[in-house]
């Protein structure tokens, strides 16, 4: 009986540890400063909102897409995506863009865009009709 | 108005015929048919709501916010039915009717046997009750009136003929990021138009509409199939409370195990048709991608079936006169299914996940994540307080000898196994709450070795006997298996190339899985057939695993531009872009692409369109589907060869040129002075500059672009050359790079000078054996079903 409990319990710390472990390795935290996106060499999650006024880019020879972010305190920074243009990426009220900033760049592997599904949170200004 | 009502009412008579059901549980007398009367009206009652919210949608009554968000006009009355669950009020409401009705079912089930219903039906009702007070006013009632809650509608969406009367202008709005028109929809432009004798509903004309995404045919399909899923999880939480509540765990598992079988049967084909829906429509490239979405659905169907495995166990054990092993183990997996697909709501209903930054709620999602907070903790606080509070009686004093080879251990294992699964996908998915987020690279290497022992151990536990085997006994029934899974695995490593030694073993496992349970099936297959519900469900997921295999590690990607007419290969696949076509009364464009392998040719149309809902581009791969693979062709981007694009910047690196109008541009270098670092460091106004050389027509000119920071605004200079015909903006320098905006003065766009070709773009792969993987769902599927055939009769207990 009392083997039975060491038996189990000791599998089940061996699978926490390797959980914890592998939690660790592949864990992604979020970050919506980019000053300190830009220091550190970790793969983050950055969120910030795509600048319109400095159009997107997309580099057909070498399959890039990019664009500038701006963060909350408006540090911004230009982001390179290896693939296309998402989806939705033109009406997109807010980007999460996953990767690592180097050399100048933020090199992201993933881009999300969160999209208005309704007018009532964006900001509507009125008009002198 | 009428629906809020009916909603209302249903939810009295659910809180009524939860009281009287639980007096009568008591021992009140005649409660139970006020109990039975009072669920029935609450049924109807709902499923006349529901009907209500499908006439609202096919009249297009606009003047419902329900109404007006998810559908318009131009949908099709398969859509518009669907639109039902278009958005979060209508979903809460499908989980509410379904879950409604199939009380009815449970009802008339548990009547029959004993004295279950009193205590089922009490807890069922709790459920109801919880998700009508869901749809009510105070949280996501469909049937809210679109001014209650100020709304902006586009002013195309309004009756024109209405746009003149004078009071209108002060509702006028304009977005000026959009520049797109709006109306300010509230109680006040209400109340002017009811004066003016105008009703809503005549004055907006159209809907929103369904978001692109949701426009598919497994629209129609998945959403229902889910959500009976999730209604029918409730059942087995109702009998473990039920148990709990009498403190008799005998016959709770034969009258639950039919209702955890068929759930879990339904919750697993719904999860892998949203996996279908997304493989062939939102170009995800596969079916499962460990979404939040997907995995918050998974991880109760994984502890469901984990419980089915010690269910069986419980059951056999109990021929020794007690009410068996596991008793707290079944009863924490059937009230933890039920948990986690509440939890499941919570994070992909509440916001939670909605947002990176999990502390920015808006004030209405407040309300409905304390709400769900409460329905989970509630049903919690109940399930595990009602274990507690038995724990003492909780233990079976029978002795039970079964050795290391015995049945029970392996099934046991195997809901540990399935448990682990479940627990890694939980943390997982869970990170968000706390700001954390895992790779998707967390889930494969803790689930890989999962994978492994539940393949093994599902060959296993076929070939050891209940209680115990002797080891002879195994070694002699398993060679045969073991060697024919040794050959078949050994082939299809060779013959697909694997070398991973991860792989391989998976390769093995699922072999091995298939080999025992089709042996086992195919000699049953004469007998009583009722009993090859396992075995069959067995069968689906080894094939599951070897359809996994195929398509996720050796599938192939590559990006192929096809210029019109013009044929590439592509993993053997000869590809010629012949043109598009319009498509959808011109709303969208297939392109078209003739696909020659070996002597059979093919032709597949991926498609992409604007859509009008979100202004986006979207994109809807073309499958072509062979026998042993699918060819997966997803649109990235077309050209007509006329360059005419929103945006014609070029970034150039240092050195590098670009041809426009028969120039050359050469960004030569980059100026930036001591003095002006010094002045922007100091804050002051500076300029730093770009030297680019042109070349045209045997002229050079050196031109230099100025960046000018002035009291902290950036200013670009341009270049302007009549003769050349060329005007460059500097739109933006950066560390080494330069960008620049190039056009020619006659107004028309840029001219890269390129020959004039149609390209399409597009991402292929190829995806071997992924039908496996549906074949595998639907046979596990099947497999579940016919394991309800069987445990149904067994499920009619004599009255104890």
């Amino acid at each position: 009986m009392k083997n039975k409990y060491i038996f189990g319990g000791s599998i089940i710390v061996i699978f926490l540890s390797i959980m914890i472990y592998l939690f660790t390795q592949s864990n992604i935290q979020y970050k919506d400063d980019f000053s300190q996106v830009m220091n550190t060499n970790k793969t983050v999650k950055a969120t910030g909102v795509w600048v319109k006024d400095k159009s997107y880019e997309i580099d057909k020879e070498n399959k890039t897409f990019s664009f500038y972010l701006m963060d909350d305190q408006g540090n911004e920074m230009k982001v390179i995506y290896n693939g296309t243009i998402p989806n939705n990426f033109e009406s997109a009220t807010s980007v999460v863009v996953t990767g690592k900033y180097a050399n100048g760049y933020f090199h992201a592997k993933d881009i999300l865009t969160k999209c208005p599904s309704k007018y009532e949170n964006q900001d509507v200004q009125t008009s002198t009709m | 108005m009428i629906g809020t009502i009916v909603l209302l009412i249903a939810l009295a008579f659910s809180i009524i015929s939860m009281v009287m059901y639980y007096l009568s549980f008591k021992g009140y007398k005649n409660t139970l048919n006020y109990a039975r009367i009072s669920y029935h009206a609450m049924a109807m009652l709902v499923i006349t709501a529901s009907t209500l919210l499908w006439y609202l949608l096919l009249t297009h009554q606009y003047q419902y916010h329900y109404v007006f968000s998810y559908s318009n006009n131009s949908l099709s009355t398969g859509f518009l039915l669907s639109s039902f669950w278009g958005g979060q009020e209508g979903s809460f409401m499908l989980w509410l009717l379904l879950t409604a009705i199939l009380g009815i079912v449970l009802q008339s089930y548990t009547s029959k046997r004993g004295n279950l219903e009193q205590r089922v039906m009490t807890v069922y009702a709790l459920a109801t009750t919880f998700l009508l007070i869901m749809v009510s006013p105070w949280f996501k009632n469909p049937f809210e009136y679109i001014w209650t809650t100020p709304i902006f509608i586009d002013i195309k969406s309004i009756n024109s003929s209405f746009l003149g009367l004078p009071f209108i202008q002060q509702f006028l709005f304009t977005d000026q990021s959009s520049g797109s028109n709006l109306i300010q929809m509230n109680t006040e432009l209400h109340q002017l138009l009811s004066n003016a004798g105008i009703s809503v509903n005549q004055f907006i004309a159209d809907g929103r509409g369904l978001n692109p995404q949701l426009l598919n045919f497994w629209m129609q399909i998945h959403p229902p199939i889910l959500f009976t899923g999730f209604a029918m999880s409730t059942v087995p939480f109702a009998f473990a409370l039920a148990a709990l509540m009498k403190n008799d765990y005998r016959d709770w598992v034969r009258q639950s195990l039919p209702w955890l079988l068929a759930g879990m049967g339904i919750l697993g084909l719904g999860i892998m048709l949203g996996g279908y829906w997304a493989y062939e429509m939102l170009g995800w490239g596969g079916y499962w991608a460990w979404d939040p979405v997907e995995n918050s659905s998974f991880i109760p169907w994984l502890v469901g079936v984990a419980g089915i495995h010690t269910m069986l166990v419980q059951r056999k054990s109990q021929a020794k006169g007690g009410f068996g092993k596991f008793a707290r183990t079944n009863l924490l997996l059937c009230i933890f299914t039920y948990i986690l697909v509440l939890y499941s709501t919570f994070l992909t209903r509440s916001g939670v996940l909605g947002d990176a930054s999990v502390h920015s709620f808006v004030s209405p999602g407040m309300l409905i994540y304390f709400f769900l907070i409460l329905f989970i903790g509630t049903f919690l606080v109940i399930g595990v307080g009602a274990i507690v509070y038995r724990w003492k009686y909780l233990t079976d004093h029978t002795q039970y000898e079964e050795g290391l080879l015995s049945r029970e251990l392996a099934l046991f294992t195997g809901a540990v196994v399935l448990i682990a699964s479940a627990i890694i996908i939980l943390v997982g998915t869970s990170a968000p709450l706390f700001g954390q987020s895992v790779d998707t690279f967390f889930y494969n290497e803790m689930n890989l070795p999962i994978v492994i022992i539940i393949g093994l151990l599902n060959g296993l536990s076929l070939l050891v006997k209940w209680k115990d085997t002797k080891k002879e006994d195994l070694i002699r029934k398993i060679l045969p298996s073991l060697g024919a899974a040794l050959v078949i695995s050994l082939l299809i490593i060779l013959l697909g190339g694997i070398n991973e030694i991860m792989i391989m073993l998976l390769t093995f496992s699922a072999v091995f899985a298939l080999v025992v349970n089709s042996e086992i099936a195919f000699k049953i297959i004469r007998g009583n057939k009722k009993m090859l519900g396992a075995y069959i469900a067995h069968i689906g997921i080894a094939l599951f695993i070897l359809g996994v295999i195929g398509s996720a590690v050796y599938s192939n990607e590559t990006d192929v531009d096809l210029v019109k007419n013009e044929t590439k290969n592509a993993f053997g696949y000869e590809m010629t872009f012949i043109g598009w076509t319009p498509i959808d009364n011109n709303t969208k464009y297939a392109f078209n692409i003739n696909v020659k392998k070996g002597n059979s040719e093919y032709r597949v149309s991926p498609v992409m369109y604007i859509s009008d809902f979100n202004k986006s581009l979207m994109r809807i791969p073309a499958i072509l589907t062979l026998p042993t693979q699918d060819l997966y062709i997803s649109p990235l981007s077309y050209d007509d060869g006329n360059n005419n694009h929103d945006h014609n910047t070029v970034t150039l690196k240092k050195d590098s040129s670009i041809y426009f109008n028969d120039a050359k541009i050469t960004f030569v270098k980059f100026n930036m002075q001591a003095e002006a670092i010094a002045k922007m460091q100091a804050g002051e106004d500076f300029q730093t500059g770009a030297d680019l050389l042109i070349e045209k027509d045997g002229k050079k000119e050196k031109v230099e672009l100025l960046r000018k920071v002035i009291s902290g605004n950036v200013e670009f200079t341009s270049f302007i050359s009549e003769e050349m015909d060329l005007k460059i903006d500097l739109v933006n320098l950066s560390a080494g790079d330069v960008e620049i905006e190039l056009s020619n003065l006659n107004g028309m766009e840029n001219q890269l000078t390129q020959p004039q070709q149609e390209i399409l773009t597009v991402a292929a792969s190829i995806k071997p054996f992924i039908s496996f993987v549906w074949i595998g769902v639907i046979v596990m599927a099947l497999g579940f079903f016919i394991a309800v055939l069987r445990r149904l009769p067994e499920s009619i207990v004599k009255s104890s």
